[in-house]
């Protein structure tokens, strides 16, 4: 795997993952 | 008080059952099989650039636009597309058979799609008790899957009972699902189901994860370069156009915009309840189980075990040939693979039901929301109905009946619908309005740039999306240019069965509404 390889990998999965708790988080807060 | 006859509406029991619901249907098949076939095929890493940007300028809006639609609809007790177009735009006496795409489209895939959903559950057995443990390589799974299917007979299987056996008893579970309703029902299945399927798919992950180089003499065929068979940016893809339409696509097809399932399901939340927050949650889920879990399975495994050759050659075969030949292989190999590979179709068997009860939703709920049927009778309706249908995709998959009914219900009419009803959103309902109601009551102030984007860009994007697609795949396609002649009659005789029902259901909306006038409830 080269180095640009693991950027996209490491950019995709943060974005995904980052959105995913704001999300999670959020709803949550608002359902409680 | 509810007037006679008609069953009092149902409702969501919580926010998140409803996000869960939604994310269920979206998250399927293609989240594990369709999405590494296509990045691996269309630029690896740098298929990633256009993904996100049609996610954010075509998936995302089409979201908003389903359940800002579908709750507006449900406030006047309309569920199902003809109702709530005609909502949206009340001048028109023709726009609700527009509609009938949101009702015929999502009950065609339906039909196939559970027959394809019963393959799984016969494989997660098969997996438990070995039955494909003597093929050993790719020539010989692949026989296992066709005697399997009754396109051909061998020492595994003599007739296409076992496969029957299977769809009988899928298809009679998500009836059941169905029957018991939407709360007591789908939001249990679904949030049961996917803490299952995560759970599952995290285990399948970590097993991967940890294969490290399986082949000693082959060091250099491991989970490392197999991730980077997926994610190594290929530049000079991103100057084909097909590549920014295979992610496009895949974004389409991923988030199950476009069926008329997601307005349905909103369309049983509140006039205060958020849609906003709530449809990027969803999306964001089926995100995390596309590129996070979907992304890291079935590529690098099967990399560490066939290597760059091997793979280029299985992601070339595509998404079925992915799931039911390399990935039975794969997990032969592995310590307590029998688990793992019931673990895997189990996994997938759940995507496929939590897909498909939604895809009948529009159906069932149209019988209940305009002929007053409980759940319980529209629901045995539907399944009388797409049980004879299922018969045709079951005895003629090998003759083209299955793709006939995936080319008019999965690609034509999904992009076809997305198209009506942002157009209808954006520029009959009108952009202001449009973009109040997605407000209200939201937990999330959606940026400005997205009424640009909704307005302008995403019904751009879809009109390109279509002429390409007509173009390169449409127009041949209906001139029967890529069937062998010895097909053409039954995908003739299929394209009839379609037609006939797309009229049944224009039916359907015109009597409806001619009752609703008798009533006087509309003029």
């Amino acid at each position: 795997m080269t180095t640009a390889g693991w950027a996209f990998l490491v950019v995709s999965w943060g974005a995904i993952l980052s959105l995913t708790v704001f999300c999670l988080s959020k709803t949550l807060r608002k359902k409680s | 008080m509810a007037e006679p006859g008609k069953q009092p509406r149902e409702a969501w029991g919580s926010k998140l059952g409803v996000i869960l619901a939604v994310a269920g249907s979206a998250i399927g098949l293609g989240n594990f099989l369709r999405f590494p076939v296509k990045a691996a095929q269309n630029g690896g890493g740098a298929f990633m650039i256009p993904y996100f940007i049609s996610f954010l300028l075509l998936g995302l809006p089409l979201m908003w636009v389903e359940w800002t639609i579908g709750r507006f609809g449900g406030g006047f007790e309309r569920s199902t597309a003809p109702g709530i177009f005609e909502t949206l735009w009340r001048k028109n006496r023709f726009i609700k058979y527009f509609g009938v795409i949101g009702i015929f489209g999502p009950s065609v895939i339906y039909v196939y799609y559970v027959y394809i959903e019963s393959w799984l559950l016969g494989y997660s057995v098969f997996a438990l008790t070995g039955k494909y443990a003597a093929c050993t390589d790719q020539a010989s799974m692949a026989g296992f899957l066709q005697a399997y299917q009754g396109l051909a007979q061998n020492q595994h299987f003599s007739s296409i009972s076992t496969a029957y056996l299977f769809f009988l008893i899928t298809f009679a579970v998500n009836i059941v699902i169905l029957c018991v309703g939407l709360r007591g029902g789908i939001e249990r299945v679904c949030k049961m189901g996917l803490l299952v399927l995560f759970a599952f798919a995290v285990m399948i992950l970590i097993r991967v994860l940890t294969l490290g180089a399986p082949n000693p003499a082959r060091p250099e065929w491991n989970v490392a370069n197999g991730f980077g068979f997926l994610w190594n940016p290929q530049w000079a893809k991103l100057k084909e156009a097909k590549v920014w339409l295979a992610a496009a696509g895949q974004i389409f097809f991923t988030l199950s915009v476009g069926f008329g399932v997601i307005l349905t399901y909103a369309s049983y939340l509140r006039k205060r309840d958020d849609v906003a927050l709530s449809g990027l949650t969803a999306s964001t889920a089926n995100e995390f189980a596309e590129v996070i879990l979907g992304g890291s399975i079935v590529i690098p495994a099967a990399f560490a075990f066939f290597g760059t050759e091997g793979t280029m050659e299985i992601a070339k075969g595509g998404a079925f040939n992915l799931g039911f030949v390399t990935m039975p292989l794969v997990l032969q190999q592995v310590a307590f693979g029998q688990f793992f590979a019931f673990a895997w179709f189990f996994l997938l068997f759940i995507a496929g039901v939590t897909s498909s009860i939604s895809l009948a939703m529009p159906a069932i709920v149209f019988l209940q929301d305009e002929f007053h049927l409980d759940r319980k009778t529209a629901s045995v309706l539907f399944a009388v109905v797409t049980f004879n249908l299922c018969q045709v995709v079951i005895f003629f998959n090998g003759q083209g009946a299955l793709d006939e009914m995936d080319f008019w219900g999965g690609t034509f009419c999904v992009v076809l619908f997305a198209m009506i009803e942002v157009v209808l959103f954006a520029w009959v309902f009108g952009m202001d309005k449009a973009w109040n109601e997605l407000h209200s009551g939201s937990d999330i102030r959606i940026p400005r740039v997205y009424r640009f984007i909704i307005k302008y860009v995403t019904p751009v994007f879809l009109l390109l999306i279509l002429g390409s697609w007509i173009v390169q795949e449409g127009w041949p396609t209906l001139l029967l240019h890529n069937i062998p002649p010895e097909k053409v009659p039954f995908v003739i005789g299929t394209r009839v069965l379609l037609l006939d029902l797309f009229a049944v259901v224009a039916f359907l909306v015109w009597l409806a509404w001619r009752k609703r006038q008798e009533k006087g409830e509309i003029t």
